[in-house]
């Protein structure tokens, strides 16, 4: 379908994945890259960047070897936790600041799955507001000019919760986002006995927010000016009849549609008070 | 639209009697999130449509469509599948394409009635805030 080039190949395994949810065990559901020394040439791209910062010995003896398929990667995947292997490290690959030019020492928040936004943002509020006896005065007076709310996987949406939280309480906060992948290496290890290990690469979504009481780049793809905080919705309305282009096909389900989906799941998940009669 | 009963606070037991609305079950009824835009490139991923589905929905606007642009939003749990369906589409153009992404918060209003008439429960709203991302994946202008 869109298998263009080694990253792509790659990252098709994830597709299945996500259908699939086979185990609440891995931490993130998005596993991309299988990494197999037994299978080398699948992904060259990835493994070339494996290889030059490869720490851990990354002895791979795997008992089913990988096809070199790509799109044979995924029922080993997937059997992992089954199949007597123990995940016994998770290390997220160094990647370059998504923020180009900006000052290091910028505040980076990196927001994790089990993070408290209360503590996140206890923290944060007061780096940004600085000192408490200065909290009278004018709010840009004290306190960082910056900061970046980053995360990835599931907490993707905790990140974004609080970079809206912040800009709700500052006020006046320019705002850039940017997303990517993040590539994360996990260390299996067999548990019946032998010393056999494995190494997974995985890529997950990530997302960093840098809110910023100084002026940014309004030219920068995911740049948001400060104030848009409710008016987006309205905002892309008033788009709609100029932007309007020729219809080549019905309208799809329309988008209330498509939330009344999204709700039902929350109120499967959410709501287990009583059974419903 | 789904509802599922709710015993209105949890802790019914507990709470003192003379807070009279305490007995009454409740049913929490979500409302949909208000007033959408809808353009024909305009996107919206839920959790219930299966995700390659939704992926290629994108491709086709993007290829087949025309669009130079399209918008994808996700709102709470869905965040994650929009910007893993804007960074799948990003990687399957080798570069060619752009993502603009755009955070929000979108108020939510939940309605919740009273199960039993005779309890006399007032039918109360109560409002929460859901984050919500906004993703342009677009073909930069050849300039």
């Amino acid at each position: 379908m869109f298998t263009g080039c080694g990253v792509v190949t790659g990252q098709n395994q994830y597709l299945t994945r996500d259908a699939v949810r086979p185990h609440p065990g891995l931490e993130v559901n998005t596993p991309i890259q299988m990494e197999n020394v037994v299978a080398p040439g699948t992904c060259a791209i990835y493994q070339g960047h494996t290889y030059s910062n490869a720490m851990q010995p990354a002895v791979v003896d795997v008992p089913d070897p990988l096809k070199p398929a790509p799109l044979a990667v995924p029922p080993p995947a997937l059997k992992l936790g089954q199949d007597g292997f123990k995940k016994v490290c998770r290390t997220e690959e160094d990647s370059p600041c998504p923020f180009p030019g900006l000052a290091s020492g910028v505040l980076e928040m990196r927001v994790k799955e089990g993070s408290k936004i209360r503590n996140l943002m206890g923290f944060a509020m007061a780096r940004m507001q600085g000192e408490k006896c200065e909290s009278g005065r004018d709010v840009s007076g004290g306190g960082l000019r910056q900061v970046v709310f980053s995360g990835s996987g599931r907490a993707v949406t905790k990140t974004i919760t609080c970079a809206e939280i912040m800009k709700r309480k500052v006020g006046s906060l320019h705002q850039l986002t940017k997303l990517r992948y993040k590539v994360v290496k996990e260390v299996w290890e067999s548990t019946e006995g032998s010393s056999s290990e494995m190494t997974v690469h995985r890529t997950v979504p990530s997302i960093s927010i840098l809110l910023s009481k100084d002026p940014l780049d309004p030219q920068e793809p995911g740049y948001q000016p400060p104030e848009t905080l409710s008016a987006l919705w309205e905002e892309k309305e008033g788009v709609e009849s100029a932007s309007q282009t020729a219809c080549k096909r019905p309208l799809g389900p329309s988008p209330y549609s498509s939330f009344t989906h999204c709700k039902r799941v929350c109120l499967g998940e959410g709501v287990s008070v009583l059974p419903p009669h | 639209m789904s509802s599922i009963p709710l015993a209105a606070p949890l802790h019914a037991d507990s709470a003192s009697p003379a807070v009279e609305m305490d007995p009454v079950e409740y049913t929490l009824r979500k409302r949909l999130p208000r007033k959408l835009p809808k353009r024909r490139n305009d996107v919206y991923v839920n959790m219930k449509t299966d995700f390659r589905a939704q992926l290629a929905r994108c491709q086709k606007l993007l290829e087949g469509g025309g669009h130079r642009e399209i918008c994808v939003h996700g709102l709470g749990l869905a965040i994650n599948r929009a910007i893993n369906i804007a960074l799948q589409l990003q990687a399957s153009s080798q570069g060619a394409l752009q993502l603009a992404a755009n955070t929000s918060t979108v108020e939510l209003v939940d309605d919740l009635e009273p199960e039993d008439p005779d309890e006399a429960g007032e039918p109360m709203t109560r409002t929460r805030n859901n984050s919500a991302i906004h993703i342009k994946v677009f073909y930069p202008d050849p300039q």
